[in-house]
């Protein structure tokens, strides 16, 4: 579906913020892009939905460029950003004005998830809170029915109930035709959420594969005395939790956080385990 | 697709924008009918009367910048860093969006203004006629004064909306400097060529230079002059905008 080829993008005299990505995103999975701050994230979800060029590679959609914003392009991808401005206009007028350009848009919908989010059509966007103002375009976003959706961290400005009531609707909005990347920093909100974990750091990407795998490779939890040489990565935290080739253990519960931090702090043992696995889903 | 043009998406992004801009705009054309029939007005104080060519050079006072402004207004979107992912991420093509903000903010603005104006020129000479005994006048669309200021508006639109797509602040500020000193330039050019062709011919007393030059430059457009002012000035404009539009990053 998306496809990133050998892309590199710098701002204006600054350095580089991305370098080499080579991605593939593919329908049915939701992705979660983790790196820390400043390590490229916001910007690679603009240069794949064309809101900024790269300075080389090229990304692109069913094989077009989304550097030419062409309109068949645009309308498979839709970008919730994590820092926006929203027109002061009432909910349903919002909706009017934007949901005629996407072909597939569903008003029943974007009406039924507005309703989910305890807001009213009636509500002027300008008086809502920013938590509010994200899920309308959340909502919008998911209305708009298009293959690709990306979020860039759209957990931030949610409180506590908000951030479990997105995790069930996007656990609902996504089907076989479907692709969500979902861009944050803060790895547990979305934990149950995600099947793919992509994982950027120093500018390039240094993680890439699907939890099945991730879980089929590696072990997370306290190991026992005679593993205790065997750990990859360990922190001493949380009891001591510890990420181990998995070999012939049991199946253990994925901990996105240790891996995140074990991704970044002991990546070659752990590329090296993901060496021979192919980055499919 | 990147060159797509479809009809009912240029009606779309022009409704878009108008329900989007509705309260600037009918905030400004309120402001600016009733500044111009109080003009009107007061004109007939004077002689009693409202001529159609005095009419439309008030109708030009506001007509102009009220369109500038309007102008701006529309592109403030385009602008604004948080606001203008949702505009870029449309499905609408380049040249699908220049075509809508082009026929709202000249044909629509146009039309919308010049009727209105129109009844409210026609309805401040029936209040001079019964306040001053002013004449009767019929205020009609269909005169050179009229056209005229049209047509002004046409060509220097584009280049405001230019500078309302390439600059982020200050907009209106340095899009009137950029073309204060694009007109200066141009001055001085046209000044520099008359001189070079026409000098021998003894036509500079010496004294009065200065303002030769201003009335000789500003004055005598050659018909290669009148011809590129008035016809190609505005659609090159135009396709800068497009440029600008194509090349936009946030």
């Amino acid at each position: 579906m998306l496809s990133i080829k050998n892309l590199y993008f710098n701002y204006p005299n600054s350095k580089p913020v991305l370098q080499s990505i080579d991605l593939d995103f593919k329908v049915g999975n939701i992705y979660g892009l983790f790196g820390k701050n400043g390590e490229g994230k916001s910007t690679l979800m603009k240069l794949m939905s064309g809101l900024l060029f790269p300075t080389h590679g090229f990304c692109s959609i069913n094989g077009k460029n989304m550097a030419l914003r062409s309109v068949s392009g645009l309308q498979h991808i839709f970008l919730v950003p994590e820092d926006f401005e929203l027109p002061a206009l009432q909910i349903a007028i919002f909706e009017q004005i934007n949901s005629s350009f996407y072909p597939n848009f569903s008003k029943d919908r974007f009406y039924g998830l507005i309703d989910e989010f305890q807001l009213s059509t009636k509500d002027k966007i300008s008086k809502l809170s920013f938590g509010q103002k994200k899920k309308v375009l959340i909502a919008f976003g998911i209305a708009t029915n298009t293959p690709l959706l990306l979020m860039d961290e759209p957990t931030n400005g949610l409180d506590i109930p908000s951030k479990s009531q997105f995790r069930k609707v996007m656990a609902a909005a996504v089907d076989e035709g479907k692709c969500v990347v979902i861009s944050t920093h803060q790895v547990r909100d979305l934990h149950s959420l995600i099947n793919h974990v992509t994982i950027l750091d120093n500018a390039k990407v240094v993680f890439d594969h699907p939890l099945e795998v991730v879980s089929d490779k590696l072990w997370f939890g306290r190991p026992s005395t005679s593993d205790a040489d065997a750990g990859i990565y360990s922190e001493t935290s949380f009891g001591g939790k510890t990420i181990i080739e998995r070999q012939d253990r049991d199946e253990s519960e994925m901990d996105l956080e240790l891996l995140f931090n074990g991704v970044l702090h002991a990546s070659p043992k752990i590329k090296n385990i993901f060496q021979n696995t192919n980055h499919e889903a | 697709m990147k060159h797509r043009f479809s009809g009912t998406s240029v009606f779309q992004f022009i409704r878009r924008d108008l329900i989007l801009h509705k309260a600037t705009l009918v905030t400004g054309l309120l402001v600016a009918l009733v500044l111009l029939f109080l003009f009107c007005w007061l004109n007939m104080l004077w002689d009693q009367q409202l001529a159609t060519s005095e009419f439309f050079g008030i109708f030009g006072l506001f007509y102009v910048p009220l369109g500038i402004l309007f102008t701006f207004s529309l592109t403030k979107e385009f602008n604004n860093p948080k606001a203008n992912h949702l505009f870029l991420v449309l499905p609408v093509s380049v040249f699908e969006r220049l075509c809508a903000q082009w026929i709202t903010t000249t044909v629509l603005y146009t039309a919308v203004f010049s009727i209105l104006a129109l009844a409210v020129g026609t309805l401040a000479i029936i209040m001079g006629i019964i306040t001053f005994r002013a004449d009767f006048n019929l205020l009609s669309l269909f005169s050179a004064p009229y056209w005229k200021v049209v047509q002004l508006y046409f060509i220097i639109q584009p280049v405001f909306l230019v500078g309302a797509l390439t600059y982020s602040k200050n907009r209106i500020g340095k899009t009137a400097l950029a073309l204060g000193i694009l007109f200066l330039a141009l001055l001085f050019f046209n000044f520099i060529l008359y001189a070079l062709f026409n000098h021998g011919y003894g036509i500079f007393k010496g004294e009065s230079l200065g303002s030769d030059a201003f009335d000789l430059a500003s004055a005598d457009f050659s018909l290669l002059g009148k011809w590129f002012y008035g016809l190609v000035f505005g659609p090159l404009m135009l396709v800068v905008a497009y440029l600008k539009m194509a090349e936009k990053e946030v």
